[in-house]
């Protein structure tokens, strides 16, 4: 949800950028969409979709997220050259490097979840469980391995949604909102040939003269 | 008119693609956002 408002503020930024220059939004060639489709899939049953989501145990949820989000690095290593990829990627990277090392989901300390439900009683959640059914296990920071790259930041009291996020999860809505706003830049001023191209144009032709 | 017609088609054709390669952009760039990103709250993941 927090994620999807980035998003969202993003795209937002890069249709006045482009309205403000008279154009339309340009359209990033990302590579192998479909494989964020498809890893996205697995993450879509264990945490999204609410028929599939109570079956599935805590321990599949983690097989599924670790999985999902190696895949996801496979698509964000594809697409490095993209603006604001270099942020997801590492955002993504930072995620799951913590998750992994915690066990396979995202680790939340009890304050910060007491700071989430100020209304619900601890015995609706406990320590060394899964929160909910997302993508948080709830340790203590004493047992969480790299506790700085887990979910330890909140938003303000005055904010009217409650969440926890990571340093990555930052990274992560900075790098599309980066993304979002160069899609409203004027792809007409940028060269269309490159140096490296116009050099093996060349390389090519010279090499076509000896033969 | 035959040669209008035939431009006016590229033109379309051309807008067509760039909205699909958008809009798939725009769908690989969420589901990675969604994927990737792990906040913590008391409702759904």
């Amino acid at each position: 949800m927090i994620l999807l408002l980035a998003v969202l503020a993003g795209l937002l930024a890069g249709l006045v950028r482009a309205w403000a220059g008279g154009r339309s939004l340009s359209s990033p060639s990302l590579r192998l969409v479909w494989l964020a489709v498809l890893a996205f899939i697995p993450q879509w049953a264990a945490f999204y979709l609410p028929a599939t989501r109570p079956w599935i145990t805590d321990d599949w949820a983690a097989f599924f997220l670790v999985s999902s989000q190696a895949l996801l690095l496979v698509f964000a290593w594809f697409n490095r050259r993209q603006a604001g990829f270099a942020l997801l990627g590492l955002g993504l990277a930072l995620n799951l490097l913590v998750i992994l090392l915690n066990g396979g989901l995202m680790p939340i300390s009890p304050e910060t979840v007491g700071h989430l439900a100020t209304s619900v009683p601890p015995p609706l959640w406990q320590v060394g469980s899964r929160l909910g059914s997302g993508k948080d296990i709830v340790l203590t920071v004493a047992t969480t391995r790299l506790v700085w790259l887990s979910d330890r930041f909140v938003l303000p009291d005055w904010f009217p949604y409650r969440v926890a996020f990571s340093v990555g999860d930052i990274l992560i809505a900075g790098g599309a909102g980066w993304l979002l706003w160069t899609l409203g830049r004027d792809v007409t001023k940028e060269p269309k040939v490159k140096k490296g191209s116009a050099n093996k144009c060349i390389l090519t032709f010279h090499g076509m003269e000896k033969n | 008119m035959k040669d209008s017609i035939r431009k006016l088609g590229l033109v379309a054709r051309q807008v067509d693609e760039r909205q699909i390669k958008l809009a798939l952009a725009l769908l690989g760039l969420i589901l990675f956002v969604l994927g990737a990103g792990a906040p913590g709250d008391l409702g759904s993941g």
